[in-house]
């Protein structure tokens, strides 16, 4: 559907010709994230400042025009998809680290500031930015803080939400406003902490003040084998049922640790069932007892080839594999759809065997690698996109892991999203009271519903919910 | 004036609870919520009150699960009590408000108090991983879950955090709780801020770290045992009897205010406290107490220098008429049309706590 007449024009006052993009070719780049669906947006708007946010946001308000803020594209869920068309509002040239006070350990960056380069920029002061999503190199901070990503260091430091201080955001009647900021305990509701992780459909973001730590002296990374999925589970709820809490427990099993090997050599054992990444921070004395403690939990809980990051070079080629895992599976098919359910931890070795097993059903090669110690799943059903009759089979069996993970107590996203592709199973674990809720905060931020519409709440002109018959399941096996 | 006494009801379900309050909004009376009455001073004085609605009689936990590490609770249980529950597997929840004992988990999350393990734990708003809250119409909505990471929808746990039951009453909650420190030593030294800098600034950060009026310092270090000697050793401080915490947790004088600032400028206001004020601060939070001992002018004064400084001072007990003075909160949020906007989605009629809190 184009614009309405005069509006791409309006666009061009705001941001200057060369940045509106609206022919149909150009627009295909911008039609995904990193998730399955895909829909062109009618125009792509390139905002270099918080006023071009607002001016953007003001001309889509009179016109009604669905507006999507994106940053990197990197999203796994559809955050960032025009699924109704409307405007791409583009916040990767706003890219600017505007300041990093080292006193008061915190950093004011603008939305399109890549996650890995604040911690590179910060490090010259001795900090680093917390949340680490696998997809760092390219992932924005206010795609991190729309989404509230998390990653694997979240374990200890806690997802994107715990770090943001404060955010200037542009609300849909084009309206700038700051919400929180370097205070703690400030008056009234905390609506920045309601605004990360609403997958912009509550406001656009255009500044944000997030909290930096000290970088920890010593560090200690290791890498154990375990013989299945199910011993490495019990070794995982093992270390920190002793009262430790790493800073990052991460599992691969043994599909994802074939490709991973074959692509970084990074000495991961390729025979093993599963293997453990465990990695403690601290000072010396303490990571150098926790690491003794932990090596010992692991080996009387079925661990075997411990091995030791010996050199910072060795640790960062574990964890390239770790975070580079996804693409390396690009090596047994082209395409993944991955998943992001979390269970209560005690719970993994029963969902992993129900991936596995709904992998089987459907034929469909699944690897996992995931935020163990979170209990955070990431089931990868590896396919190939040319086989048009494939995504179907795909679809399903991503639909019946998460159910599983839902009757097993869980919910639907940690640190993804629900976006587009899990919209549709919201009810599986909100009643229409709780959505209701949910909604009403919609309404206040955006009664016109021209903010990334289409996510987050079940539309049911979309899509058909495959297993509607079963639900109410989940309803019925609350926890309250 | 007659004032009538309110009603007091004392449910025992969430669901009756949510029942008496769609019963009292529909009749237009005001509903203050009401759990352990620790913090009771706190907020503007209500405009009315027709029903006091105690949630102390949810006080169940619903469940623990220590692999997990995870644990459920009505609204209405003591900090007390989930902590002797939760010890019992050498797990605790890490909150230590003032005013204590006998803060309920409702009244800690719609007050949003804190203590001094906020340096190491942060507040309950990160650990806060699930809540279900009744709301004026009647429903019951429930927010996040019982898993540690959790996007799917909003954040309603924020949304009521610190709201102090505006929006509606939390009946319960769910917590990502954590292992008691293998070790956790106190120590205690003379000097001040400059010796709390001090002690915020060894390789391994305290877990909390006080400085009192009476230049004392206290600073908690927790993890394992050699890296929490380490520290012993490089300070040389004494170590101090971990009571020092209950004792400090008990305080609560009967005019007391917070000063929240950032970090940094926490110090030049609490400086400015007239001379021998009684204050307590955690400067690695940015968050001090103060025993109000002075007249309204000096509180509206000191008020003006911490939000000039981009803080806050919010009373947390005084005489009524004292609060009507001065106010509660002072200068309205500068997104206070969002908050009322949000007020009116949730509590249309205005029956919840009406005249207490900023919304």
């Amino acid at each position: 559907m184009p614009l309405p007449a005069g509006v791409a024009e309006a666009l061009r006052r705001i941001v200057g010709r060369e940045s509106v993009i609206d022919a149909p070719n150009d627009l295909r780049i911008f039609e995904r994230d990193g998730s399955i669906e895909g829909a062109l947006p009618d125009a792509v708007v390139l905002a270099s400042s918080t006023d071009h946010v607002a001016a953007v946001m003001r001309v889509a308000a009179k016109h009604r025009i669905p507006v999507v803020p994106r940053g990197a594209g990197t999203g796994l869920s559809g955050g960032a998809v025009t699924i109704r068309g409307g405007i791409a509002l583009q916040v990767t040239r706003m890219r600017h680290i505007l300041e990093i006070d080292p006193v008061a350990q915190t950093a004011l960056v603008e939305p399109g500031v890549v996650n890995q380069e604040l911690s590179l920029v910060a490090a010259q002061h001795g900090l680093f930015y917390a949340p680490d999503p696998s997809s760092q190199k390219a992932c924005t901070i206010g795609g991190n803080a729309a989404e509230n990503s998390g990653g694997p260091h979240c374990l200890y430091y806690g997802v994107t939400t715990n770090h943001v201080l404060g955010m200037e955001v542009v609300l849909a009647d084009g309206s700038v406003h700051w919400v929180s900021g370097d205070s703690p305990d400030r008056v009234g509701l905390d609506l920045c902490g309601v605004l990360v992780g609403s997958e912009g459909t509550l406001c656009a973001i255009t500044k944000i003040k997030v909290k930096l730590l000290r970088i920890p002296t010593s560090v200690a990374t290791l890498l154990a084998a375990f013989p299945s999925i199910d011993t490495a589970s019990q070794a995982v709820s093992a270390v920190i049922g002793h009262g430790i809490v790493p800073a990052a427990l991460e599992m691969m099993d043994r599909v994802t640790v074939g490709a991973v090997e074959a692509h970084y050599h990074a000495g991961y054992p390729t025979d093993a069932g599963a293997v453990l990444l465990v990695e403690v921070d601290g000072i010396q004395e303490s990571t150098r007892e926790l690491t003794a403690a932990i090596s010992e939990i692991l080996t009387a809980n079925h661990g075997y080839a411990l091995r030791e990051a010996q050199t910072p070079a060795e640790r960062e080629l574990l964890w390239a594999g770790r975070k580079g895992a996804i693409g390396a599976l690009g090596r047994i098919k082209p395409n993944y759809y991955l998943h992001d359910g979390v269970v209560p931890r005690s719970r993994l070795p029963q969902v992993l065997s129900a991936v596995g097993e709904i992998g089987e059903h459907y034929k469909l090669p699944v690897a996992n690698v995931f935020h163990a110690g979170d209990g955070n799943l990431h089931p990868n059903i590896l396919f190939d996109m040319r086989d048009h009759q494939v995504i179907h089979q795909v679809e399903g069996a991503g639909e019946e892991m998460l159910r599983a993970v839902v009757e097993l107590g869980g919910a639907l996203s940690g640190e993804h999203g629900i976006g587009l592709e899990k919209s549709a199973f919201m009810p599986w674990i909100y009643s229409e009271d709780d959505l209701d809720a949910m909604h009403r905060v919609k309404d206040v931020f955006d009664g016109d519903g021209i903010l990334n519409p289409g996510k987050i709440f079940p539309d049911p002109s979309r899509k058909a919910v495959h297993l509607a018959g079963r639900t109410g399941l989940a309803i019925e096996a609350r926890w309250w | 004036m007659v004032v009538k006494a309110p009603a007091v009801e004392k449910p025992a379900t969430a669901e009756e609870l949510a029942r008496r309050l769609h019963d009292a909004a529909v009749s237009n009376l005001a509903v203050a919520p009401a759990g352990g009455g620790r913090a009771r001073g706190m907020g503007d004085p209500l405009d009315r009150c027709d029903v006091l609605l105690h949630t102390t009689g949810l006080d169940r936990v619903i469940e623990h699960s220590q692999a997990d590490m995870v644990v459920s609770v009505e609204a209405g249980i003591t900090l007390e009590a989930l902590q002797a529950e939760l010890g019992k597997t050498g797990q605790f929840l890490p909150v230590d408000p003032f005013n204590s004992p006998g803060h309920t988990i409702g009244g800690l999350l719609a007050t949003g108090w804190t203590g001094p393990l906020r340096l190491r734990y942060g507040s309950p708003r990160d650990f806060l991983i699930g809540i279900r809250v009744a709301l004026p119409d009647g429903k019951l909505a429930t927010g996040g879950g019982r898993v540690v990471k959790n996007v799917s929808g909003y954040d309603m746990m924020k949304l009521h955090y610190g709201a102090l039951g505006s929006l509606g009453v939390i009946v319960a909650a769910s917590f990502k709780v954590f292992p008691k420190p293998l070790q956790d030593e106190t120590l205690s030294e003379a000097g001040g801020w400059a010796a709390g800098e001090r002690a915020l600034s060894t390789p391994l950060a305290p877990s909390a770290l006080e400085v009192l009026s009476d230049g004392r310092v206290l600073a908690r270090y927790a993890g394992s045992p050699a890296a929490v000697k380490r520290v012993r050793d490089e300070l040389g401080w004494q170590r101090a009897d971990p009571a020092v915490w209950d004792d400090h947790a008990r305080r609560a004088p009967e005019r007391w205010a917070r000063i929240a600032a950032p970090r940094s400028e926490l110090r030049k206001i609490v400086d400015a406290l007239p001379d021998g004020a009684e204050w307590w601060a955690s400067p690695g939070n940015g968050v001090a107490h103060w025993a109000i001992s002075t007249d309204a002018q000096s509180v509206r004064d000191l008020r003006s220098r911490a939000e000039k400084a981009g803080g806050t001072l919010v009373i947390l007990a005084a005489p009524d008429d004292f609060i009507r003075e001065v106010g509660a909160w002072g200068a309205a949020p500068a997104t206070i049309d969002i908050m009322r906007r949000l007020k009116k989605a949730f509590d249309p009629n205005g029956v919840l706590n009406p005249g207490r809190f900023v919304v």
